[in-house]
């Protein structure tokens, strides 16, 4: 659901640059060297082990299913993910770009910020809007921070934004499928909101992450 | 090509209809009258507890209503509980809880049957008689026991009127009556005091309580004036009777906090029950009854308010316990338990009698061999509860071989449907987004929570399909953000569902806010009704006029329910009035006096304009826009905190066409789903659900006079809770195109809604099927069916081929 705005605030800011989305094929082809190509490789290195992990810490040990617990757990873990596998598996033209520290900072700040007009969205998406809005404020930076490695890459790729789509769209679309459990009658204490968004985000990162290069 | 299509939807309706039948069979009873099975010499010679009967059944009398603090008004009745004089009750009454099937529960002690449920509204029907059957009315006669009947006229059509000594019915339909339909009960109460002795049983049935929970809810302002009534009714009659003569008060069902009733919330099925008599005081109260002063604060006592006050017991239980304490036999079909706490009332062999007597009448039913084997009381009513779970489940009988004939037809016509329908679309996007849509409503029907919650389930698809067409169309974010907007405005509307109830919808916003509500109601009335009619004078006038009279309607309806209006508002509302009203007093008279006739002048000078103007649009003199003027209809149709709802559907709609005009080339298909998803949405979001308990009678009654037709308030009801489906499938003649392909593109846009209508069909007749014999089978799957089948027959036959070519042969 985030996402959806992620795509046009970033849209915005890249109508000066135009949209030219980097594909391989036309990789070769024309290599620009003022604009270098972005692209991530193939690797089983962008496997999000962390998320794995953190959900099944979440849906097996914690039996409390504390979502702001687990933001804490899920911020740190994704920078280290972004540092040492998202950012290696990234390729500007033919080199690696080390990670700066203010992008670094910066995209923490923009992914913060980001979740205002994420929760508006979740809003529009069908969350309450008199009730409950600390809870669906929690959501959408859980949902940010899924998005994390790939907002740094906006950053640092000057917002081509052609290759990050894919991130951003398999979070809303997990995010989305999972809200089928919220009618269900069993009653239990993980249906409560936003319960099983947080979790269908995190399979939708999950996926995202690990087969994102390959779409 | 149409014509085949129509063929196979009626034939889709047709195979719906028949497996109806089979499912929906009358229950098979025990015939015959019941006769003391055990020691009947001592049973019938013993003499009886009590004497007299008075009966009061106060209609949707939930248990917080006699019980709870906060609510209730019962001040009497609290004095007499904690004296000890009166023993309370929560009794679980059995769904559908709607009066016919729980009268039959009260008086016979069986499970009702969903098919009451159906005819408590057919209210002509004789088939739901109780002639023959057992009940404590007959044991009673045949004791030569004399019974006088007044109230509800549903006791007149379950027994045959030779039942009663002296009787008079009132009509229960007519539900915007609070006072007189009460009035009409109590005035005989003075008589019938002064003449005791001529009668043995005197039962009372009001029903004004049940018309205010329908009309303003639980919570209504009309309450606590209602409650002090029936108070004082209950005092007059204790302090008349003596000390053998029994009162029992009690609501048949309960109502949920909107004050509608049918499904199986717990509002809906905790009804109160009191039994009062100056000799229980030198009892033991029951145990859960020790001890508390009445009336009960659930809150203050830390509890959850599920209307659980005092002794749980099951309705039924209310049968056994009568036939005890009169020593009558209990009635063959009695799946109720003595409740125990009366036992005590009884000497010590006869009780004991008495319980397994009970229990043998109870094994009979199941065709179990009755035998006790000297075991004590409290094994015995172990061993009934267990009987009684059996017996509650075990529902009717069902028709196999009209189930499967139904069923392979449906499947047969589904298939060629399906065939037909992909050999026209091809396995385009939108043939395959029609049979995907399909198969989630499909898979969705075998989850009891998905089919009482399907709001959500459409609300996901809509979702769902607006992220993707916003991902297939990057351009067309504005257009997607609007739909976005709009139909997110339109979710939170109203509450639907049993799970989930937000305090603060739109609909309840506009409840607390008349004001704006009045400016909005005005303001969409004249914005929908007049769109397209500036061009040309003739029109014009018309559609004002029809909005003037349709605003003035709502006006005066809501000041006759006493819901406040801007001043200026009911001014102008009450000069129209005084037009058809020849009453020239002050005040809500007027507006009253007025209400039927200016209905009724609306129908009328609907369809003379409806004549006006397809004339005009034949003679080529002007083109007409018969789309809005049905929106006027729809919208006097509505609940007035509803018609605000229309202006949000406005835009919408001119979004959606812009959007299938400029990005979709006006794909039929898609605009015909585009249609289907938001008839169901709306329907949902306009506060209907899946359960009997949300139909909505408020409106079914515009313009008709006291001798109602049933067939008239049908359809009228039908109109007033398919209003936003009406106005969405109507949608799809809006979306302009050529004068040539008009009749090819209409038959095009019905494949979506068969091939829909047929897979989801099959799904839910095999989801039927298999939960037959569940615990939902009468609060969520028969209703469900039988919302199907009336949507079939509705929707896509009276509106989609009858209305629909109307509005497109005379353009829009």
């Amino acid at each position: 659901m985030s996402l959806k705005n992620k795509r046009s605030s970033v849209k915005k800011s890249v109508s000066f640059s135009d949209d030219n989305t980097m594909t391989r094929n036309n990789l070769k082809k024309h290599v620009d060297h003022d604009n270098p190509p972005v692209y991530v490789r193939r690797t089983t290195l962008t496997v999000p082990w962390h998320i794995f992990l953190l959900l099944y810490y979440y849906i097996y040990i914690s039996n409390s299913y504390d979502t702001s617990r687990l933001l804490y757990l899920l911020i740190p873990l994704q920078i280290t993910y972004l540092v040492f596998q998202f950012n290696k598996s990234t390729v500007y033209g033919k080199k690696l770009l080390k990670i700066k520290l203010p992008l670094l900072l910066t995209s923490l700040c923009a992914t913060v910020l980001l979740t205002i007009p994420t929760t508006m969205i979740i809003i529009l998406f069908g969350a309450p809007l008199t009730e409950k809005l600390t809870e669906t404020w929690l959501l959408s930076l859980h949902l940010c921070f899924l998005a994390y490695p790939a907002v740094y890459q906006v950053f640092n790729g000057d917002f081509k934004v052609g290759l990050w789509k894919r991130y951003f769209i398999m979070i809303v679309v997990g995010a989305w499928i999972s809200c089928i459990v919220i009618p269900l009658d069993w009653d239990r204490h993980w249906q409560t909101w936003p319960i099983p968004v947080v979790v269908g985000g995190y399979f939708g990162a999950l996926v995202g992450y690990s087969i994102g290069a390959f779409i | 090509m149409l014509k085949q299509i129509i063929t196979l939807l009626l034939a889709q309706f047709a195979a719906i209809f028949i497996f109806c039948c089979g499912f929906f069979p009358q229950k098979n009873v025990l015939k015959g009258t019941a006769d003391f099975t055990l020691e009947s010499s001592v049973q019938s010679e013993s003499k009886p507890v009590f004497d007299k009967l008075v009966l009061i059944v106060i209609d949707a009398l939930r248990s917080d209503f006699v019980f709870e603090e906060s609510i209730s008004n019962f001040k009497f009745v609290h004095s007499l509980i904690n004296d000890g004089e009166a023993w309370g009750f929560t009794a679980y009454s059995n769904p559908p809880t709607v009066t016919l099937p729980r009268l039959k529960g009260i008086t016979t002690g069986s499970t009702p049957n969903f098919l009451d449920a159906i005819l408590n509204v057919a209210e002509d029907d004789l088939s739901s008689n109780l002639k023959e059957q057992d009940s404590w009315l007959k044991q009673f006669v045949r004791q030569g026991k004399k019974i006088r009947f007044f109230g509800d006229d549903t006791w007149l059509k379950l027994f045959p009127v030779d039942f009663f000594q002296e009787y008079e019915g009132t009509n229960s339909f007519f539900v915007s009556d609070f006072e007189q339909v009460d009035l009409n009960v109590t005035r005989h109460l003075p008589h019938q005091l002064e003449t005791q002795n001529e009668w043995d049983g005197l039962i009372l049935h009001y029903l004004g309580l049940d018309h205010i929970g329908h009309k303003g809810g639980s919570r209504s302002v009309f309450m606590p004036s209602k409650h002090k009534e029936m108070d004082s009714v209950i005092k007059e009659i204790y302090e008349n009777v003596d000390e053998d003569t029994l009162v029992c008060i009690m609501g048949d069902h309960g109502m949920n906090d909107v004050g509608n009733h049918g499904g199986s919330s717990p509002g809906e099925t905790s009804s109160a029950l009191v039994m009062i008599s100056k000799k229980l005081k030198r009892f033991q109260p029951p145990l859960h009854q020790r001890g508390l002063h009445l009336p009960i604060n659930m809150e203050l006592q830390g509890r959850e308010t599920n209307y659980d006050y005092l002794t749980k017991i099951q309705q039924v239980d209310f049968v056994p316990t009568l036939a005890t304490l009169f020593n009558i036999p209990i009635p063959k079909n009695n799946v109720g338990i003595i409740i125990p706490d009366f036992l005590q009332l009884l000497e010590n062999k006869i009780a004991a009698i008495k319980v397994e007597d009970n229990f043998n009448q109870l094994a009979s039913i199941l065709g179990r061999t009755p035998g006790v084997k000297n075991e004590s009381i409290g094994q015995l009513f172990e061993q009934m509860r267990d009987l009684q779970e059996i017996l509650t489940k075990s529902a009717t009988n069902y028709k196999y071989n009209i189930l499967a004939i139904g069923f392979g037809m449906l499947i047969i016509i589904a298939a060629i449907a399906l065939w037909y329908g992909i050999s026209i679309m091809q396995l385009s996007n939108s043939g395959l987004l029609t049979i995907s849509l399909s198969l989630i409503l499909g898979f969705a029907m075998f989850g009891s929570s998905f089919v009482e919650e399907e709001h959500q389930i459409w609300w996901w698809i809509i979702t769902g399909t607006l992220l993707l067409s916003q991902l297939c169309l990057r351009k067309a974010y504005k257009l997607h953000f609007i739909c976005l907007v709009c139909t997110r405005l339109i979710r939170g509307w109203n509450n639907s569902g049993q799970k989930y109830t937000y305090n603060n919808t739109i609909f309840e916003l506009l409840k607390a806010n008349p004001g704006i509500q009045w400016y909005l109601n005005l303001l969409t009335i004249f914005a929908v009704g007049m769109r397209g009619t500036m061009r040309d004078r003739l029109s014009f006038v018309l559609s004002f006029s029809l909005c003037a009279l349709c605003g003035s309607y709502k006006v005066s309806w809501a000041i006759v329910n006493r819901e406040y209006v801007p001043f200026w508002i009911q001014d102008i509302a009450f000069k129209s009035c005084l037009f058809f009203t020849e009453d020239q007093s002050n005040g809500v008279e007027v507006f009253n006096k007025a209400l039927v006739p200016m209905a009724q002048f609306f129908f009328k000078y609907f369809i003379v304009c409806l004549a006006i103007k397809i004339s005009a649009s034949k003679m080529g003199v002007t083109k007409v826009n018969l789309f809005s003027m049905f929106s006027i209809l729809l919208m006097l149709q509505s609940p007035s905190a509803n018609i605000p709802i229309f202006l949000v559907f406005e835009a919408l709609r001119s979004a959606l066409s812009r959007l299938f005009k400029d990005h979709y080339n006006s794909n039929s298909y898609l605009i015909s789903l585009s249609s289907l998803i938001l008839q169901y949405f709306t329907f949902f979001q306009f506060g209907g659900t899946n359960s009997i308990a949300s139909i909505d009678l408020s409106n079914a009654y515009n313009g008709v006079p006291e001798n109602y037709n049933i067939y008239l308030v049908g359809f009228m009801m039908f109109v007033s809770n398919f209003a936003p489906t009406i106005y969405w499938s109507l949608y799809k003649s809006t979306i302009s195109s050529s004068e040539d392909h008009k009749w090819i593109l209409y038959a095009e846009q019905k494949i979506p809604f068969l091939i829909f209508n047929c897979i989801v069909g099959v799904f839910l007749l095999i989801a039927c099927y298999i939960f037959r014999f569940h615990l939902f089978v009468w609060s969520v799957f028969s209703p469900k069916l039988c919302y199907f089948a009336s949507w079939n027959i509705f929707m896509n036959i009276i509106i989609e081929c009858g209305l629909e070519p109307i509005v497109r042969a005379f353009g829009t």
